[in-house]
């Protein structure tokens, strides 16, 4: 299916995980996309797309600073031709200081990052989006938005921002025919959680990542992609400031165990 | 072109009419052979004949969803005539009558959850060992905003729609081992004939206007989302609930 055919698309954090495994799943639907990421590894999910005929256009930079989300928006407007959809998808863990020692300079980084980073391709998304009366934007929240214990306290507090992020700036967008949702991933192998699948395999349980979800396993980078194809095309063209959870189900039911993280 | 549903036998139930038709004719469009299930056989026919004039390997079969034995013969039968276990299970079928408190009877509640709620149990009773079989399966549930935003006089029918999230969460974490997924759709207003017709024009104005995409919703749009849940694009997408309403319930009124 090419669901995105002709479209023009961002996606922020692009570099690797679930970034690069949407850009290149957008890419397979026909979009054209800037992928955005802050280091190198941002031009080579530019270079296997083109290795499978798609288009791409890379940008390294950082997608948490308000000058550079102006930016990618008029890149993505001059150099793809316009911009239909905005995969905001930069994150960063948070520490697990215990609560009572974090200080405010963590706190502002991961909002910065998590948050911030949303509202900016809200805001510049928003204004050409807003102004052709279509579009998508698309966030990258978490499960541990809305569950304890499934990551740093910082970054949790960041992601249910996003996901009232999702819902207000939908209703702000009321009339105007452009929608904004998040995805929710569980326990994902990215480069954000790295650290615990290698741990777990240094240790030999690598069996036991994701037990505590329904599916027994952890997701992959691109079933999180398949979501966000889902939500940049029309097939969710009446889905609208909804929080959609891609995560073997661990919000949905009573927990089986604890989350080792 | 393969589709995302290719060869997969699909079972939908209240399929002759409004979401149910649809999303039969995208499930069909994807590749889909499909079981179109409704109580009334004479509605179906001209539902499987469209289906069937686009080249889809559709078939009818006529069951009330609340009796249980029925439930099960039909899925033998299911799976005899496509000769292949059924994969995907979409659970669309209602009767619903609207009522203030005072007036709700007896047959109306018996009526609506034999349907709404029973129906669901027998036919994913019936349809999980086949899933089993083949190594998996997709199972969608409809509910509706209503569950957790009631509309007026839906005191049984934001019951039996609640009842709907909460059976579809119970049996995602019971079905997850044999690989079969179950997840729910809660549709806002949709515009098909039967539920335009039971509200007034100064209602449906109101409602249009509390929307942030201003418009009810089409048969066709949930359908986006029963093929997303159905396919393995959602492989990783377990006991959720995706609203599809338009943003309707997003803000405070």
């Amino acid at each position: 299916m090419r669901r995105l055919e002709g479209r023009r698309a961002i996606v922020t954090g692009g570099g690797s995980g679930i970034g690069r495994a949407s850009a290149i799943r957008f890419a397979r639907e026909g979009a054209s996309v800037l992928v955005v990421g802050r280091a190198e590894n941002t031009m080579e999910t530019v270079d296997l797309i083109r290795a499978e005929d798609g288009k791409a256009l890379g940008m390294v930079t950082d997608a948490a600073v308000e000058a550079n989300v102006e930016a990618m928006v008029q890149r993505s407007v001059s150099d793809l031709g316009g911009l239909e959809i905005f995969f905001a998808n930069i994150g960063v863990t948070g520490t697990n200081t215990p609560l009572l020692e974090q200080t405010v300079e963590e706190w502002e980084e991961v909002y910065r990052i998590n948050t911030i980073s949303c509202f900016l391709a809200i805001k510049y998304a928003g204004r050409h989006m807003t102004a052709q009366r279509y579009g998508s934007i698309i966030l990258t929240s978490s499960a541990a938005s809305l569950r304890a214990n499934a990551g740093a306290i910082s970054y949790s507090a960041s992601k249910a921002a996003v996901n009232n992020l999702a819902q207000t700036a939908a209703n702000a967008f009321a009339g105007t025919g452009v929608r904004v949702n998040a995805v929710l991933p569980g326990l994902v192998e990215t480069q954000l959680t790295r650290k615990v699948f290698e741990d777990a395999r240094a240790r030999g349980i690598e069996g036991k990542l994701g037990h505590v979800t329904p599916m027994k396993r952890p997701g992959r980078a691109d079933e999180i992609a398949a979501a966000a194809a889902f939500l940049a095309s029309d097939d969710s063209s009446y889905v609208d400031g909804q929080m959609l959870s891609v995560d073997g189900g661990v919000s949905s039911t009573h927990p089986y165990g604890r989350i080792a993280l | 072109m393969n589709g995302r549903l290719q060869d997969r036998v699909c079972v939908v139930t209240g399929a002759a009419r409004g979401i149910g038709l649809a999303i039969a004719e995208r499930f069909g469009r994807e590749g889909a052979r499909v079981a179109c299930v409704d109580v009334s056989a004479r509605r179906l026919e001209p539902t499987v004949a469209e289906l069937v004039s686009r080249s889809v390997d559709a078939r009818a079969f006529a069951v009330d969803v609340g009796r249980r034995d029925e439930v099960h013969e039909m899925f033998h039968s299911i799976e005899s005539e496509f000769a292949a276990p059924v994969a995907v299970l979409v659970n669309n079928a209602v009767w619903a009558r609207f009522q203030p408190l005072d007036e709700i009877d007896r047959e109306t509640v018996d009526r609506m959850f034999a349907c709404g709620v029973d129906g669901l149990i027998w036919t994913m009773q019936a349809a999980a060992p086949q899933m089993e079989r083949r190594g998996g399966g997709s199972i969608i549930n409809l509910s509706s905003v209503s569950a957790s935003h009631p509309a007026k006089d839906s005191i049984a029918y934001s019951a039996l729609k609640a009842g709907v999230v909460g059976l579809t969460r119970a049996a995602a974490m019971e079905l997850s081992p044999k690989r079969i997924r179950v997840n729910a759709i809660a549709p806002g207003m949709i515009g098909t004939p039967t539920s335009i017709a039971q509200f007034d024009e100064t209602t449906i104005v109101e409602r249009r206007a509390q929307m942030p995409l201003g418009r009810f919703g089409e048969p066709e749009e949930i359908a986006g989302v029963a093929a997303f849940l159905a396919s393995d694009d959602s492989s990783y997408v377990q006991g959720a609930v995706i609203t599809a309403d338009g943003g309707w319930t997003v803000a405070a009124k």
